[in-house]
């Protein structure tokens, strides 16, 4: 048996049972690594040592009969989260040989559950990017096909869950990092509302619509991970006091009777036909099993990709600026003076995409353009919050395709930023409203590549979009990918 | 967007470019600026009360002193001497 294809919960049962070791289990994901991952390229650093340390402090555990849900769980995690000691890049050449002094706390609690990480794994710099080809390390590849992107910035996640090459994985999500690679890759990936996972330690791109969470190959896979990681933090001033649940306590509940919008502009002009299509035959589907299907409407979605730019720019710009080459992060070795150096480091040391965000962020917020750029999108924000308001008050959950097209070819839109960002209309919306979301795989195109959905939840109701994601999963069989 | 107008913002950015880099970017910023451009054609106003209903700005710990990070693991990523960071100088 194939240990690395099995679901989190399977290999739980089989490490509780002792049919396979903890450092057997990682010795079956590291022999994967070292096959795979010269051309994948999903992962940055790989952590070897550190993680047969850690297994033998799992098989401890475990011998001890305390196993908690991830113990000796072999993970991966996305490297703009702070790890203490071990090399956290961001994918910049900034940051390519930071090693964080402290861990983030999504890490204090993988740690607490005594996981086995099995290194850092790739994104777009800075997570700012939808390919993962804007790494300055390791542009990743799509598992389904090499010759295309894995999605971004969380690429490295999703590709190496979708490759096996991890059991799960952390990502963070700012206008759909988590969820967009996942339908790219063929995976199921969870975006939790805004707060309710701690940002400490997570490298500030967009503060307030960044948050961080699992990708893993099904939803329960996922609701194992959040429960592990989910709860307020007092190092981070907006996580929640909401209290946390059992996030698989709802899977298996029938479907009967829950009440699931489709905005119709989700389905129309800009969205790939066979997307569309059988992300309409997941909701058939849905209705077989019980659920009543609602039409709605969501007019602003057509201003949602300028107002995230905007709002995620002008914070980015100004997180951005911690970046002076002094402190911490790449030195230029020119500079006579203290402002020419930090211009050099930075200008070294950021890739061009960053650098973009950077300006428009600069200008949507200087003096005389504030008003009809930062302001404007902020009015948005609440605009676009109020029209969820309004389609939550008829309905359970929200069904939408999670991209416009699949998985694109590598060069071929990633030159273009503007082609880059429009094709973000499917999910910044869900952070601009700091809701909850999950993309499971739907179906597949006529090459064989996966189409996401994704099912979008009221605020803090994670549980009953993994119930959704989990009903449609128990009828659907992913296919594996080719790796070539 | 004009050059100048990107220089500018480098300015603001503390960010070196090329000439060559800013006339690239420069293109750039105005196929970017155009989408941008689409959030004028609505008319919405921002309401600041209604917003940050959820953060808990007032969640402050108690005033007491706590264990403060180990001075070398505050340098280990800084060029540094004598428990200080090293910049140029910055007095004539």
């Amino acid at each position: 048996m194939d240990v690395t294809k099995l679901k989190i919960r399977d290999l739980r049962k089989m490490l509780d049972s002792k049919e396979v070791s903890v450092k057997e289990l990682a010795s079956e994901y590291f022999g994967r690594i070292k096959q795979y991952d010269g051309k994948l390229e999903s992962y940055i650093t790989v952590t070897e040592e550190n993680a047969m340390a850690q297994a033998e402090s799992a098989q401890a555990v475990i011998d001890s009969g305390k196993a908690s849900a991830l113990c000796g769980i072999p993970m991966a995690v996305k490297d703009n989260i702070c790890t203490d000691g071990v090399k956290t890049t961001c994918s910049s050449k900034m940051l390519e040989d930071f090693i964080p002094p402290y861990n983030a706390t999504v890490m204090e609690k993988l740690n607490a559950e005594n996981i086995v990480m099995l290194g850092k794994v790739s994104m777009d710099e800075f997570a700012m990017g939808g390919s993962t080809q804007t790494s300055a390390f390791a542009k990743t590849k799509n598992p389904f096909d090499f010759s295309r992107v894995p999605g971004g910035s969380s690429g490295g996640s999703a590709a190496s869950v979708s490759a096996s090459l991890c059991a799960g994985a952390l990502g963070s999500d700012t206008g759909g990092s988590i969820r967009q690679p996942a339908a790219f890759c063929g995976v199921t990936g969870l975006k939790p509302t805004y707060g309710r996972v701690s940002r400490y330690g997570l490298v500030a791109f967009a503060s307030s619509l960044d948050q961080i969470g699992p990708v893993a190959k099904d939803a329960y896979d996922c609701a194992v991970i959040l429960n592990a990681i989910a709860g307020y933090d007092r190092h981070d001033g907006t996580s929640s006091k909401v209290p946390t649940e059992d996030f698989t306590a709802k899977i298996g509940q029938s479907m009967k009777g829950v009440k699931i919008a489709l905005p119709k502009e989700f389905y129309g002009e800009g969205i790939d036909s066979e997307i569309s299509k059988a992300v309409l035959a997941a909701a058939e589907q849905y209705k077989e099993m019980g659920a009543e299907l609602v039409e709605c409407s969501m007019p602003s979605l057509k201003y949602a990709v300028p107002a995230y730019y905007l709002i995620s720019s002008a914070e980015a710009s100004s997180n951005l600026s911690r970046y002076d080459g002094i402190k911490y992060g790449h030195r230029s070795k020119i500079g006579e003076d203290f402002n020419e150096l930090i211009c050099h480091s930075r200008g070294e040391g950021f890739g061009s995409e960053v650098k973009r965000r950077i300006l428009l962020g600069n200008y949507a917020l200087s003096s005389g353009y504030y008003d009809a750029y930062y302001g404007k999108a902020l009015a948005l924000k609440q605009k676009i919050s109020a029209e969820y308001d309004s389609i939550f008050e008829k309905c359970d959950i929200i069904l939408t395709p999670t991209t416009p097209s699949v998985a694109y070819g590598i060069n071929e839109n990633v030159s273009d930023p503007v082609k880059m960002y429009k094709a973000d209309i499917c999910t910044v919306t869900v952070n601009i409203a700091s809701l909850p979301a999950i993309s499971t795989t739907c179906g597949y195109n006529k090459d064989g590549m996966p189409i996401g959905m994704s099912v979008i939840g009221k605020k803090f109701d994670e549980a009953s979009i993994i119930q959704a994601a989990d009903a449609f999963e128990q009828n659907f069989t992913p296919a594996v990918p080719k790796l070539i | 967007m004009d050059l100048e107008m990107v220089s500018y913002l480098s300015k603001l950015g503390k960010l070196y470019f090329t000439d060559d880099e800013l006339k690239k970017t420069a293109e750039e910023m105005t196929s970017i600026i155009e989408i941008m451009d689409t959030v004028k054609e609505i008319d919405v106003t921002y309401n600041a009360l209604a917003d940050n209903k959820n953060v808990y700005l007032n969640d402050l710990r108690e005033d007491a002193s706590e264990p403060s990070m180990a001075t070398e693991k505050i340098l280990q990523n800084a060029q540094s001497s004598d428990n200080c960071f090293v910049v140029p100088k910055v007095v004539e």
